[in-house]
Parts: C-alpha cells; sequence; structure tokens
C-alpha cells in the first residue's frame, strides 16, 4: 500500500463510504479530528449514503426479528461515553474519539484506559503461570520467558494498540492486541477445542499479498488460555487468522479459516 | 422496561433519510431511550431500520444467508452500543445506516483476504445494474435513482463500486482502470452532488 501525500481531505468521500482502510482510514481520521470543515462534510456525505441505503430496503423475514429482539434481552449495552471512563483529553482529541466511537470504533482514550487495564491484568496472569511452568520445566528458559513477557507489555501499552476479540469458530475466543507502530502483535485464546495429536493449530498473518504463517500455538489449548504469543513483522492491512494444519505447520493454510481477526 | 420519554436531544443533528412515518427526531429519541435498556423502543428502532440495515448489507454480501446473519449483528449493535450514538454527529439513520454498511463491508472484505482473491473486472456493470434493479419499485428508489443518474459515468460507477459493492477506493480505481486520486476526487465529488440532488443535509 502506497502512502498518499495528498490533501487527505480529497478523502472524504471515500471515507463517509467505507471505501478507506488501514493506513488511510487511521490517517483520515486523524486528519477529521482537527478538520472542522471536514467533519462537517462528512457529515453531510454520510446522510447521502443513508440514502443509497434506505435505497436498497428489503422486508427482513419475520423470524430476524424474534432472533434480534431475543438477543437482545441478552445481551448488556456499553456504557455512555463520560468523563469518568474515559482519561483527560484535550478537545481535539475528545472530537476525535466523538468520532469514533460514534463510528463504532472506540478510540483510544474511551475505551483503551479500562480493556488495557483488564488485558493487562489478564497478561500479568498469564506471564506469571508461563513464569512458573518455564521455570520449573526448564531453567534457561525463564529470560526468555522474560523477555517475552517485557514486549507482551510493550505491544499492549503502545499508543496506537489496537484490541481484537473474536469467537473461534470451532470453539472458543482470540483476542489480539496489534501495535502497527511496532509492527507486532500479541495473541491469545482460550477454551480451543483439542486436536489430535497429528494436528496443531497455526497462526496467520493475511495481507493484501496473501497469507504468511505467523507461528504454531502451543499445546493444544484445550480448557485454557493460549499465549500470549508475540507475532512482529506486521504490516498495514494485516489481519489475524488462525487454521488447523498438519504438527509442524504449512507454509500456506490448508484448511478452512476458524477465526479471522 | 419503562417507556419514559427521552431526553431532549441538547444539538439536533442533520435532517437524516428516514423511513416513512419515523422523521430523524424520533429515531434519534428512540435511540436514547434504547441507550436506557427500553425494550419498546428497541422494537419500534428495530421496525424502523431493520429493513433499510438488511438491504443494504445485502447489497453488499449479496449471500442472502450471510445477509442475515450480518444483518442480525448490526441490528444488535444498535441495541449493545445505542449510547455511542451522538447528534451532533449525524442524525440517526446515517448512524444505523453506517454500522449495517460498514460491517457488511468488513465482511466481504475478510473473506476476500482470507481467499486472497484477485478483484474481478467483471464487476464494475454488473454493480451498477443490479442495484438499478433493486431499486426500481419505491419513491425513494427512484429519488435515488434519479441523483445517480445525474452524476458523471465515473462519477457514479466510483459511487456505486464503493457503496453497494464495498469496494475500497484503491480497488475502485483498479476496477476502472483510472488513477486513485481521480478516483478519490471523483468519489468525493460524486457524492457531494448526490447530497445536494437528494437535499439532506444543510
Amino acid at each position: 500500500m502506497t502512502p498518499d501525500r495528498e490533501d487527505p481531505h480529497t478523502l472524504a468521500g471515500a471515507y463517509a463510504m467505507d471505501a478507506t482502510d488501514g493506513e488511510d482510514r487511521v490517517r483520515f481520521e486523524q486528519h477529521l479530528a482537527g478538520c472542522e470543515s471536514c467533519q462537517q462534510e462528512v457529515r453531510g456525505l454520510r446522510e447521502a449514503t443513508a440514502a443509497l441505503a434506505a435505497a436498497t430496503a428489503v422486508e427482513p423475514p419475520a423470524a430476524l426479528k424474534d432472533a434480534v429482539l431475543h438477543a437482545a434481552v441478552h445481551t448488556r449495552q456499553l456504557p455512555p461515553m463520560t468523563s469518568q471512563n474515559a482519561e483527560p483529553v484535550t478537545a481535539r482529541r475528545a472530537r476525535y474519539r466523538g468520532w469514533r466511537a460514534w463510528a463504532g470504533r472506540p478510540g483510544r482514550a474511551g475505551w483503551a484506559p479500562r480493556l488495557v487495564a483488564g488485558l493487562a491484568a489478564a497478561v500479568v496472569v498469564l506471564a506469571v503461570a508461563f513464569g512458573i511452568a518455564s521455570y520449573a520445566h526448564m531453567q534457561g528458559g525463564l529470560d526468555q520467558a522474560q523477555n517475552r513477557d517485557h514486549t507482551v507489555a510493550a505491544v499492549l501499552s503502545a499508543p496506537d494498540a489496537q484490541m481484537m476479540r473474536g469467537h473461534v469458530s470451532t470453539g472458543g475466543t482470540a483476542t489480539v492486541v496489534m501495535s502497527h507502530r511496532m509492527g507486532m502483535l500479541v495473541f491469545t485464546a482460550a477454551d480451543l477445542p483439542a486436536l489430535p495429536t497429528t494436528k496443531s493449530y497455526e497462526l496467520w498473518l493475511i495481507g493484501p499479498s496473501g497469507s504468511r504463517p505467523a507461528g504454531m500455538l502451543a499445546g493444544s489449548g484445550h480448557g485454557r488460555m493460549v499465549g500470549p504469543m508475540v507475532v512482529s513483522g506486521i504490516s498495514g492491512g494485516d489481519r489475524v487468522g488462525l487454521t488447523v494444519e498438519p504438527v509442524g505447520g504449512s507454509p500456506r493454510p490448508t484448511s478452512r479459516l476458524i477465526l479471522l481477526l | 422496561m419503562s417507556f419514559t420519554p427521552g431526553r431532549r436531544n441538547p444539538r439536533s443533528g442533520p435532517a437524516g433519510d428516514d423511513a416513512p412515518g419515523v422523521p430523524g427526531d424520533e429515531l434519534a429519541l428512540l435511540l436514547t431511550r434504547v441507550a436506557r435498556g427500553d425494550q419498546p423502543a428497541y422494537e419500534a428502532l428495530y421496525d424502523a431500520t431493520a429493513s433499510r440495515v438488511l438491504g443494504i448489507v445485502r447489497a453488499v454480501v449479496r449471500d442472502s444467508a450471510q445477509s442475515e446473519e450480518v444483518a442480525q449483528e448490526v441490528l444488535l449493535d444498535v441495541w449493545r452500543s445505542a449510547s455511542r450514538f451522538d447528534p451532533a454527529l449525524g442524525s440517526a439513520a446515517a448512524w444505523v445506516t453506517m454500522l449495517a454498511h460498514r460491517r457488511a463491508v468488513d465482511r466481504v472484505r475478510s473473506e476476500q483476504k482470507a481467499a486472497a482473491r484477485e478483484i474481478r473486472t467483471a464487476t464494475a456493470d454488473i454493480a451498477y445494474d443490479e442495484v438499478a434493479e433493486a431499486v426500481e419499485t419505491r419513491l425513494e428508489r427512484e429519488r435515488v435513482r434519479r441523483c445517480l443518474g445525474s452524476l458523471t459515468p465515473l462519477q457514479r460507477e466510483s459511487v456505486t463500486l464503493a457503496y453497494y459493492s464495498g469496494y475500497t477506493y484503491r480497488e475502485v480505481a483498479a476496477l476502472l482502470g483510472v488513477a486513485v486520486g481521480t478516483v478519490k476526487t471523483r468519489m468525493r465529488d460524486g457524492l457531494i452532488r448526490l447530497r445536494d440532488c437528494l437535499g439532506v443535509d444543510q
């Protein structure tokens, strides 16, 4: 992806139609934060896209309504953004956050402190567990583990850290914290189904030019946490995928993706 | 669940293009009630928005089973994140639409990436034709069609490929064989013209 050096303002149309991604989108949103006229323009263009969408309206099946209303009863709602759950921010930052929150992509000031706090706690627990395990098994591995834990902490606290969480289609959940600035991500998973001894979970970086192996998940992971696993060499537009591969891994995915974040 | 009237929005957003009988302010009001966990308000909001949510998701995703799945996620997301809606940043209709379009686009893009598929050049004409066909029955569709028709061919193709087919502007440039910078400006100019033609906002 070649960066554009033109006036980011011209991206307003593409942005309003969600036709930007990766770096383009991040850069435009940063520009948007400090550009009143762009905000006004995007607002107007969004209204135009709403009309484009309204023109496609189709009658949904009755079952959809039942499913949605039923699911809502069992779904906890997000609290509103308040000055209490966000750290003090500049007006510019607040506006940026407002836009990102409105756009369904919470700004870092809103969600990051809570998320990073929660995640950091989880990672500390993991690190302790991992540290103890590796100490018991292999003294020499401890330094390595500690180094890795430092890296984990660095990724988690990176100013551009983004967290994604998803369900693995075969069972279990996965969490990824990614810092594009560091070009690294931290992967953890929980409750993955056990695999036969000939199979193993393999992590992938999936970018515009295809999939690159990002490492094998240690152990079967059954019933407990896997990771934190540090993956470096992330580039813009990369997503994280998981497949089941023969033990030892494959150079290319050979089975269906069971997770894509 | 209480049915207390929602607090007045301190700032009212630009007038949106809403479902018949449900003006923009009404939708925004419903959202503020939904944010407080008001189930009847959520049902009313569902009735007012589900058809356009499913519509735009289906335009982008195409597969109808998958579209329903995505639409369900979107509508649930409206419930979940209603408190994050800020009328100062746009109408309720635009917000719901954006959640829907974005999720649909995310879905097709993740699949494209997962399969590492090449973009098929043949889709350029199909996209507009299919949309034009789908856009036939209602007044709303007629209006949008008329306004789309007022764009230059390149503006129209850029806008429809991006919005209805979910391509990024770089992909649109590749599909149309036009410079990336050109597509960016055509999208912006096209959307501005569309906005003015539709008479939404300001």
